[in-house]
């Protein structure tokens, strides 16, 4: 055998987020990542709960 | 460690602590905007007013409620931020 | 990416709490004394002083952002008054 007898634990995806949080933001990256964490809950709340389209139906930008 | 890696490391450290402060205000600016009449100015000239409701983390879009547009008020919407230039809010 | 989103934020700290005057796309202009810059957008956020005690918050989009020009450097006042805008409430103000 040659491979590796223990295969590293999966990455998972909120470890992999706070540690990109914490090269950007370094000792403030928990308080942050909280912030970011309370407004984008308020945003897919209101979402869901208003199901809000997108205007103008055609982006002004092309 | 080497002089040069300290310098690194501090030069690091500070632009942690100044990103983190700016975003910081700038969170605090959004959380303070909602529910406040607010004028959106968008690309080719349109401007409209609404209730900032939300915005989401990666800055693609604002949530808006009752949006005024040339047709008619919609109770609730999406704004493309690549459509927003500005918009602007009264704080009392 | 416009030269004003691929600054750095030690770049961007120079203009907090100084009057500026931002040229956008469009030929659009916006005055007033920098809050902060968004790091992860580079949106502006400008606070101006109204006459009736208010105060208007602008907020232009970094992709917009064209030219920023300091015209006011802000006296320890001003960076006291910027500092209370948006004062630090997170619990009252996050609360879904």
């Amino acid at each position: 055998r040659t491979g590796r007898s223990v295969q590293p634990p999966a990455e998972r995806p909120g470890e992999r987020r706070m540690a990109e949080m914490k090269k950007l933001y370094g000792a403030e990256a928990a308080k942050i990542q909280a912030m970011e964490a309370a407004m984008q809950l308020i945003f897919d709340r209101n979402c869901d709960k208003k199901q809000p389209k997108y205007w103008p139906i055609i982006p002004l930008k092309l | 460690a080497s002089p040069r890696f300290q310098a690194l490391l501090g030069g690091d450290a500070a632009a942690q602590g100044v990103r983190a402060a700016l975003r910081q205000r700038y969170l605090r600016g959004l959380a303070a905007a909602r529910g406040r009449p607010t004028r959106f100015c968008l690309r080719a000239g349109v401007r409209v007013d609404a209730v900032f409701g939300a915005a989401d983390v990666e800055a693609v879009a604002f949530q808006v409620d009752a949006l005024r547009t040339p047709l008619g008020v919609q109770a609730a919407a999406l704004l493309r931020c690549t459509d927003v230039l500005a918009y602007s809010f009264l704080l009392d | 990416m416009n030269d004003w989103q691929r600054k750095s934020p030690l770049d961007w700290e120079t203009y907090v709490n100084k009057m500026v005057k931002v040229a956008a796309i469009e030929r659009h202009e916006y005055e007033g004394w920098v809050l902060t810059v968004d790091p992860v957008s580079a949106s502006i956020v400008l606070a101006t002083f109204l006459e009736n005690e208010k105060v208007s918050i602008s907020v232009v989009l970094g992709h917009a952002v064209q030219e920023v020009e300091i015209l006011k450097e802000g006296d320890d006042e001003m960076k006291q008054r910027l500092s209370c805008i948006f004062a630090p409430e997170e619990s009252k103000a996050y609360s879904p």
